[in-house]
């Protein structure tokens, strides 16, 4: 009996190849986009642990001690712990060249003395003229190059390198080029190496280092050498293997990973959605055939059966093509994860092949067929349940489908309500799995509520339909509401695809707009010179000398040095923004929030307390008054909180301090933003373009304008954003191809009406004008519906999701604009969506379809 | 009115089945014309032809005077809507749209104005005595009921020309009686052309002239007489 239903199946699948072929794309895309994000995850994570570990040599152990690094004495106690057979000092610098393209190199800093047991720098000249290289380094304007760097701009040994410093610009001499092999590869082969308190000095890195490289003796176990140096290094002085380094980095990147991995299940709903349409809509096509084969005795089971076999083999089929394609998306999302990854985090990767992940594989895989099989369930037991002498009647004798009891529409209602009132007074610590249950409840809700809010709406919409397009138009409409099970699904789709549009923009929207407040308060500075032009560099510094450079030009009134980096704290990193207060009181008019504001000014000020961000008190559940303790490379540092700002400068929260305090803790003297306050009167373009001629060619800097400098930070926001734009692109065309689905399937079903109207009439463009309009209604409701539902999961995000990512409560808004802005797109997907399938209803044969059942 | 010039139709690109063959026909204007016959035998082909719906391989269909196959799809549908009302043995409501819009549905699809048509509809609701199932839906409708809606669709923009296919054939005889009578008085007063295929040799008294089609040939051409109408429908009392 199976061989016979399953030639039954494969015939269906000849007669309807299209909607076959669509069914499969729908979960192809959904697990395409699933196995997309966790490929580019694991590669650009791959990516960066291949830099750390290809710079790590042979090392086995790395001291860490944050991005400021810790002080040389650190060196001697790693060098004097027992079980050290090597400990060598570095320092990782992006700096950029002089040349014209301004081109990016990494520069590792080492002690060339010992360096050499440690990794392997395999040089081109073997006998080079000026010995070893690696002893010429010594010499205070050495530099060693990889061989992809010197070709790419014609360096051989002895020629003069430039490179732009925290001591200005320098030229450096080429020593040696070592091959792209191991070290070499880093990067794409834009890496030198130099001795490492040469770089201490033109890098403005002090008496610190970044880390230390450990090889530990042979009889000691790398374990046994990492807990003796653990009970030996002061507090906030990490010591790992260079592989979890590189792991650690994972958490660096969370908030990127949580959102994309939320928006690859919404793929995969909108791609669940798209099977059991189609499952739906055949159990609806071949009531016939299945009352005949239960007629024939086939029994219930094995309909069923045939169904679920057929949703296995779609499922099989689908998870392929989307483990092939979502391999294929990964490039793409990769490439903009390591874009984020760079500007945003200012992290280093060296770009690695596509990791094909096998675990990811079957999990996308097993998604897929789980997804066609949950999807299929409903309408396979549909079709095993079915009258047999009910089901030999032909279509019009059927009776209309139920819409909606009573029982699920309340349900429906107590779920988005209960979800609602969740997100709402539910504590954040409640956990990111229990978190996130709110909007599926929401979710939920609404899918239950959909075809009896799809009725409503159609029927509010079929006078307009009317007005506006005549008896097409209530044709069109009454698809819609005749047939709650094929459109409202397809709606589903629409809904799911826009309520993740919507919701998304509304935050992005509304995090824009306190971004932006928040900026004219405290970002109000007349110019800005910055490192870079993302968000920050974590390696490339200014020394004072700049800033005091700048504070003798006529016309400035003020300066405010500024060193943005981040520390270790509890389990993960916060934000450190050390500055002079005495400059940014003056300008900001931001509020200090649950403190006395004078209190709070005075004792931030004198480097009694620290003020701490709004959302890093929210993540850590802190107030003020409540005691912050850091470990520093120097001793441990205890501040009360001493006043609460609205602030938006890191996700992981922020904590503000006297520079005066900063420096004397961490021993760290760099600055990474000079903000600059003019005089009365000075025109600031014209005194920026001033200073860009007094650095030009000494210092490679980034001056901004006010507006400028908050116009880059919305763009670097956008930057962030790409993903879910990206995200939001794949949702609509996943919403697009159930569009395409549900309309073939409607003009298949609904042969006999079209055919009718035809013998009545009705001219082919009536008829392509119906199956448009049909799709505007679609698109329509599928808008309302993803409004009402975006809204509800907008609640979620800026309260809970938001909160839980980034510790940011932002205010709830409609994003009206967005909205409507939307309605013209939808507009044309959905008409480009139906455009073949009206196309091919024109076609129709009126003799055929009159006589369809 | 309609004029069948040596029409033939045949199907098939290796074994030919000739579903018509060299049919002559002339139904002048007025006249009620049943087409009876075996199962394969033409009939529905015939109706095919005259609609438009289906081209000849040889010969001319002439509705009104116009070579039907030589007009393109659009021209063919408009000189439908225009001239042809249709009725179907399943009756073809459009189960979504109420008595009255199914009524109003072709001067609808002629762009006439919305009030307008129901107005008309309303009109012919009440000629075929369904005044009062104006708002309701086909699922909610008897056979009978459902088939009164059908002819007052067909007949709603007054066509020349009524091409009926087993009107009677989805209906109990008493209900199949009530629609030929209510087909007769229509007839009486709008001076329809009548094209019927039928199974059904009660329904075929009903009409004119009977037309009996075998193999795709008129086999026979016989005139009903007033006589046999009449016994026709005492039998159906």
């Amino acid at each position: 009996m199976f061989a016979m239903l399953a030639q039954i199946t494969w015939q269906q699948w000849r007669q309807h190849r299209l909607r076959t072929a669509l069914t499969i794309l729908g979960i192809a895309l959904g697990v395409a986009v699933f196995f997309a994000v966790r490929t580019a995850n694991v590669t650009l994570l791959s990516s960066l642990t291949t830099t750390i570990e290809k710079v790590a040599g042979k090392t086995t152990l790395q001291v860490t001690g944050g991005e400021a690094g810790f002080p040389e004495a650190i060196w001697d106690i790693a060098r004097d712990t027992p079980g050290v057979k090597i400990a060598e000092p570095a320092i990782e610098v992006i700096a950029h060249t002089a040349f014209e393209d301004e081109g990016n190199l990494l520069i590792i800093g080492v002690d060339m003395v010992g360096d050499r047991e440690l990794r392997e720098y395999q040089f081109d000249e073997e006998h080079s003229e000026i010995g070893d290289p690696l002893i010429a380094l010594a010499q205070p304007d050495s530099i060693l190059i990889a061989r992809p760097f010197a070709e790419k701009h014609a360096l051989k040994e002895g020629d003069k390198l430039p490179l732009f410093t925290s001591q200005g610009k320098k030229e450096f001499t080429v020593r040696g080029i070592f091959q792209p092999k191991g070290m070499g590869e880093v990067f794409g082969g834009q890496i030198a190496v130099m001795d490492v308190f040469n770089a201490q000095f033109v890098f403005g890195r002090g008496k610190n280092f970044d880390r230390i490289d450990l090889l530990n003796e042979p009889g000691v176990t790398v374990a046994e050498l990492q807990q003796r140096l653990r009970e030996r290094l002061p507090a906030g002085i990490d010591v790992d293997r260079p592989a979890s380094r590189g792991q650690g980095l994972e958490n660096t990147i969370s908030g990127l990973n949580i959102g994309m991995t939320v928006s690859s299940f919404i793929a995969l709903l909108v791609g669940t959605f798209i099977i059991f349409n189609t499952f739906s809509i055949a159990v609806n096509q071949r009531w016939k055939e299945i009352g005949i084969l239960r007629a024939l005795g086939v029994e219930r089971p094995n309909v069923q059966r045939m169904f679920l076999g057929e949703a296995v083999v779609m499922g099989l089929f689908g998870s392929a093509c989307g483990i092939g394609l979502g391999f294929g998306l990964a490039v793409v999302v990769e490439r903009v994860m390591s874009t984020i990854a760079d500007q945003i985090f200012g992290l280093v990767s060296t770009r690695q092949p596509m990791v094909f992940n096998w675990k990811y594989a079957a999990l996308s895989f097993v998604l897929g067929l789980v997804a066609s099989l949950l999807a299929a369930w409903a309408p396979a037991r549909a079709a095993s349940m079915l009258n047999p002498a009910a089901a030999l009647h032909n279509i019009e004798t059927r009776q209309r489908e139920a819409v909606l009891g009573r029982a699920r529409l309340v349900l429906g209602v107590a779920l988005v309500v209960t979800g609602l009132l969740l997100v709402r007074f539910s504590p954040l610590r409640a956990g990111l799995y229990v978190q996130f249950s709110y909007a599926i409840l929401i979710i939920l809700g609404m899918i239950a509520l959909l075809p009896k809010l799809s009725e409503w709406t159609a029927r509010a919409l079929r006078p307009v339909m009317d007005r506006l397009f005549g008896s097409e138009g209530v044709l069109a409409v009454d698809a819609m509401i005749q047939s709650p099970r094929r459109t409202s699904t397809t709606v589903g789709a629409l809904m799911i695809g826009l309520m993740f549009v919507f919701a998304t923009g509304a935050y992005v929207q509304s995090y824009k707009q306190v971004v932006d407040r928040w900026m004219r308060q405290s970002i109000n500075s007349d110019l800005f010179v910055t490192t870079t032009e993302g968000a920050r560099s974590k390696t490339w510094h200014f020394n004072e000398a700049l800033s005091e450079k700048i504070g003798a030009m006529p016309g400035v009134k003020r300066l405010e040095n500024i060193r943005f980096t981040f520390v270790p704290y509890a389990q993960d990193s916060v934000a450190i923004i050390a500055l002079e207060f005495d400059g940014w009181f003056a300008r900001s008019t931001l509020e200090i929030e649950d403190a006395d504001a004078r209190t709070a000014q005075r004792l931030v000020t004198s480097g009694a307390g620290v003020i701490a961000a709004r959302n890093f008190c929210t993540r850590y559940g802190l107030k003020v008054g409540d005691t912050i303790k850091l470990a520093t490379p120097a001793e441990p540092f205890e501040r009360p909180i001493v006043g609460i700002i609205e602030d938006y400068s890191s996700e992981k929260g922020t904590l503000f301090m006297e520079r005066s305090l900063y420096k004397r803790y961490w021993n760290d003297a760099a600055i990474d933003i000079v903000d600059i306050n003019l005089l009365p009167g000075v025109d600031r373009t014209a005194f920026k373009q001033q200073l860009t001629r007094a650095i030009k060619g000494e210092q490679r800097a980034f001056i901004y304008t006010q507006e400028e400098w908050r116009a880059n930070i919305m763009k670097l926001l956008d930057g962030f954003f790409v993903m879910t734009y990206m995200q939001m692109l794949v949702a609509i065309f996943t919403a697009a191809v159930g569009i395409v689905n549900a309309l073939v399937i409607s003009t298949a079903e609904r042969k006999r009406e079209l055919g009718v109207l035809r013998a009545l009439g009705g001219e082919r463009r009536q008829i392509r004008k119906l199956i448009l309009l049909e799709a505007v209604v679609i698109a329509l409701i599928g808008l309302v519906m993803g409004v009402l539902a975006g809204m509800a999961n907008t609640y979620f995000i800026v309260r809970t999701a938001s909160a839980m990512i980034g510790g940011y409560i932002v205010p709830f808004i409609v994003p009206v604009k967005l909205i409507l802005l939307s309605l013209p797109i939808i507009l044309v997907i959905a008409l480009a969506a139906a455009w073949w399938p009206a196309r091919r209803t024109m076609q129709l044969k009126v003799i055929e379809a009159i006589g369809y059942e | 009115m309609i004029e069948l010039r040596a029409v033939s139709r045949s199907y098939g690109d290796g074994k030919i089945v000739n579903a018509l063959l060299e049919v002559n026909l002339n139904i002048p204007r007025g006249e009620r014309v049943a087409v009876m016959g075996p199962s394969g035998s033409g009939k529905s082909t015939l109706l095919n032809m005259v609609c438009g719906l289906d081209d000849p391989s040889g010969g001319q269909v002439l509705v009104d005077g116009v070579d039907i196959a030589a007009l393109s799809d659009d021209a063919r549908t408009r000189l439908r809507r225009e001239k042809i009302g249709m009725i179907f043995q399943t009756f073809n409501l459009l189960s979504t749209l109420t008595a009255l819009e199914n009524v109003a549905l072709p001067l609808r699809l002629q762009s006439a104005p919305k009030r307008e048509a129901e107005q008309q509809a309303r009109e012919m609701l009440a000629r075929v005595g369904l005044s009062d199932r104006s708002t309701h839906k086909p699922d909610q409708l008897s056979g009978g009921e459902r088939q009164r809606i059908a002819i007052a669709r067909a007949l709603i923009f007054k066509p020349p020309i009524l091409l009926a296919d087993e009107p009677t054939g989805n209906l109990d005889s008493k209900t199949g009686e009530e629609i030929l009578s209510l087909l007769d008085d229509l007839h009486r007063e709008f001076n329809t052309t009548i094209l019927l295929v039928t199974h059904n040799q009660e329904a075929a008294w009903h009409c004119d002239k009977i037309l009996r089609l075998r193999d795709g040939r008129i086999v026979k051409e016989e005139l009903v007489d007033a006589k046999a109408k009449a016994a026709a429908r005492v039998e159906a009392y």
